[in-house]
């Protein structure tokens, strides 16, 4: 038996975000490897040597976990799949710049007749890179400029530094990462950062400069963030024209703050998902721990797809959350909800919906957010796969609600006043994926229920971002 | 006042009358504000008190950074917000109510020399103790400005306070000086105060001005503030015609103000010694 290079076997998924594969492709794969499963399937082998080869600073305890389940395969196409699996997993710790895989058979005095060895050969990543890329956020694009030492100790360290110029803030942010060695999921990050950034919807400035440590884990099909986050907020007004209720804001508070978000995905892509669902939810309580905002802050995220008719996409999403102030203190404008534009309810400007002074929009205490969209691919295309692929059509209808509540009441009161003057609206667009974390949409929006004050966007509206009710 | 403030100022007071609302924003009195904002904020009080204008006083511990310049203290007047003594003059006079009018050009012109004087001497020599005398900014400086924020915050603003005010003080020459080189500016400045003023009631005789308002304003609280020593306090008491003016605008526009409006709402003064 020859040499098999396991490299070519690219028809197996490759799972995890930043391998540069569309999650969408993944239903492809079993048909053409049956033939091959019947003949090599009998054949028993052991495994006897897995060897990593092309180590230099990675230490190689710090892999043991990745590759010990290839010992576990029994014949040559378990070989094949197990090894393939531990090359994922080794590209997927971010610290090799590629693995070759080659099985062979045993040699050498202990060889046995069906022994096989494994190598994974291994080009490490250089010690220090660096980046330059650009960033479409929310309604907002800037220039990244980041340098990154990977793998910094020898057991996945990483330290990130990243200086980013905007359209509309600058700030930087050093970030240290470790990982559980074995457990790559469960890792731990440490952050310190300056971010400045302008909201001329309520005319308002804020830089803050912080502290943060996460904790994350998975739990069953779960994954946990726990973070602590210390941060110093500045806030200030953009014009001298801005609304007295703004000017009150301005200031300097610290926040230091405990948070937990708990994660269920189950969609095939996080921007255009065919099926599956997201539940996200997140607590927060400032004050606990020092500083001088108090507050609790709840805030859930439901996401459900489902492949319709005709390769059309059927999504219903709901979006909501409350903001309870603890001691008698009144919260924060840079804690507060805000709700409207491209990214929520479409047909609004930006953060432009709800309690509002002068034109400068001051947030709300509570809000929800549902959207139901229909997502139809390009009509006239020619094959899959190409351009088109990246466009949908869609068809949406957006509705949600901003206030105020007077926690004194009860819950009844409090569903009703949510209930009270729904703003909603409707429409149909165009959206661009861009890579696998942003989306473009050009909507024509319909915008209903507008309340006095409310900012709208009547006809063509542009958005870009990374978060879509 | 630089000219494009000046002419935003008369633009922006429209002819609308003085409203009974207006508000003034100083920091905390009891627990945070700094003798050199405090005079700043007496002095802008008894400018509208001497045109009759009635303002609200208010505490707030953000008031610095609510005012559009950075300095306290500010007026909230209609939707209008205007900061520091200067333009609340123009703003007071766009709207029909001034001081200074009855005097001629070289008067004014004296009248704003001397403002100036006071700005550069007393308040700068007020900083300056403050912030660059060590024993003056562990003691009272430090602690009062920063008693609004939590740890560590607290300490951050108040280091970050002294840093500026020390830069300052280096681009116009004083971080040289010692303790006893700035008492001698004041006594100074108030010498030449004492003289302009000999004996009559006001600086430009019968009718108060904003240098008067002024004037009180620094030397009411230097006199009124206990500080880590009396030394100030004492320069000040040296010359008993300045006493008698800071007596009688006392007197004049805070003591009889009070005892007729004792019913309504107590407007803020400085407390007597």
């Amino acid at each position: 038996m020859g040499t098999v290079h396991a490299r070519s076997m690219d028809s197996f998924p490759m799972s995890g975000r930043d391998l540069g594969v569309h999650p969408d492709d993944v239903d492809v794969m079993e048909a053409g490897q049956e033939t091959k499963q019947e003949i090599l399937e009998n054949k028993d082998v052991v495994v006897q040597h897995v060897n990593i080869s092309g180590l230099g600073r990675t230490k190689e305890d710090y892999l043991g976990f990745e590759i010990s389940d290839v010992f576990t395969a029994r014949n040559l196409v378990e070989v094949m799949r197990k090894s393939h699996e531990a090359r994922q997993k080794l590209l997927h710790l971010g610290i090799f710049k590629d693995v070759e895989v080659v099985i062979d058979i045993s040699e050498g005095a202990d060889a046995l007749p069906n022994g096989l060895d494994v190598t994974f050969d291994v080009t490490e990543l250089k010690r220090l890179t660096g980046s330059y890329n650009t960033m479409v956020g929310n309604n907002e694009g800037s220039m990244v400029l980041g340098i990154k030492l990977p793998n910094m100790c020898g057991r996945g360290e990483r330290l990130t530094f990243q200086f980013s110029y905007g359209t509309k803030e600058t700030s930087y942010g050093f970030s240290f990462f470790k990982p559980q060695p074995g457990y790559y999921q469960r890792n731990f990050t440490l952050n310190l950062y300056k971010v400045t950034g302008q909201f001329p919807w309520s005319s308002l400035r804020e830089t803050d400069r912080g502290v943060s440590t996460e904790l994350n884990f998975p739990l069953w099909r779960t994954d946990h963030t726990l973070k602590w986050e210390g941060v110093w907020r500045e806030l200030g007004c953009l014009a001298r024209s801005a609304s007295f209720a703004v000017r009150e804001e301005s200031g300097h508070t610290l926040k230091s703050a405990l948070s937990h978000t708990m994660a269920v995905d189950t969609r095939n892509s996080s921007i255009l998902p065919r099926r599956g669902a997201l539940l996200r939810i997140s607590q927060e309580l400032a004050g606990y721990t020092g500083g001088d905002a108090s507050f609790l802050k709840e805030d859930f995220e439901v996401q459900l797809n489902k492949p319709f008719l005709w390769g059309s996409v059927l999504s219903a999403s709901l979006w909501g959350g409350m903001l309870f102030p603890i001691g008698g203190q009144t919260t924060s404008i840079a804690d507060r909800f805000y709700l409207g534009g491209p990214t929520s309810v479409r047909g609004f400007g930006m953060y432009s919906i709800g309690p509002q002074s002068e034109g400068d929009f001051l947030g709300g205490g509570a809000y929800w957010a549902g959207g139901l969209h229909l997502y139809t691919p390009l009509p006239f295309r020619s094959t899959r796969g190409g351009l088109a692929d990246l466009f949908r059509t869609h068809f949406f209808l957006n509705a949600g609600n901003l206030c105020n509540l007077n926690y004194g009441e009860g819950p009844r009161a409090h569903l009703q006043k949510l209930a009270e003057c729904i703003r909603w609206s409707y429409g149909a667009g165009i959206i661009l994926r861009l890579g696998n974390i942003a989306r473009l949409e050009l909507n024509y929006c319909i915008p209903m229920g507008v309340q006095s004050g409310d900012r709208i966007c009547d006809g063509v509206q542009f958005g870009a971002g990374i978060r879509f009710l | 006042m630089s000219l494009a403030a000046e002419a935003f100022v008369s633009q922006i007071a429209a002819a609308e009358p003085w409203p009974e609302s207006a508000t003034l924003y100083q920091p905390l009195k009891e627990d945070q504000i700094l003798l050199s904002d405090s005079a700043s904020s007496l002095a802008v009080q008894t400018f509208l008190r001497m045109c009759g204008l009635p303002i609200q006083v208010t505490c707030r511990p953000n008031a610095e950074y609510m005012s559009p310049s950075g300095k306290v203290p500010f007026i909230h007047v209609g939707n209008q917000v205007v900061s520091e003594l200067g333009p609340i003059v123009q703003f007071a006079k766009a709207k029909g109510n001034s001081l200074s009018d009855g005097l001629d050009d070289v008067q004014r012109a004296e009248m704003k020399a001397y403002m100036e004087l006071v700005n550069n001497m007393l308040l700068t020599a007020e900083l300056y103790i403050q912030w660059c005398d060590d024993s003056t900014a562990s003691e009272i400086s430090r602690p009062r400005y920063s008693s609004p924020y939590a740890w560590p915050l607290n300490h951050v603003l108040s280091y970050q306070k002294q840093w500026e005010v020390r830069k300052k003080m280096n681009a116009i020459g004083w971080a040289g000086k010692n303790l006893e080189q700035v008492y001698e500016d004041v006594s100074q400045c108030c010498q030449a105060l004492s003289q302009r003023l000999g004996t009559q009631p006001y600086f430009f005789n019968k009718q108060p001005t904003e240098l008067d308002a002024l004037v009180f304003g620094h030397l009411f609280t230097i006199l009124t503030t206990q500080l880590a020593s009396d030394d100030l306090a004492e320069k000040v008491k040296a010359f008993s015609n300045l006493l008698s003016f800071c007596h009688r605008i006392e007197q004049t526009y805070f003591k009889e103000h009070d005892r007729e409006s004792s019913g309504s709402s107590r407007h803020s003064k400085g407390s007597l010694p």
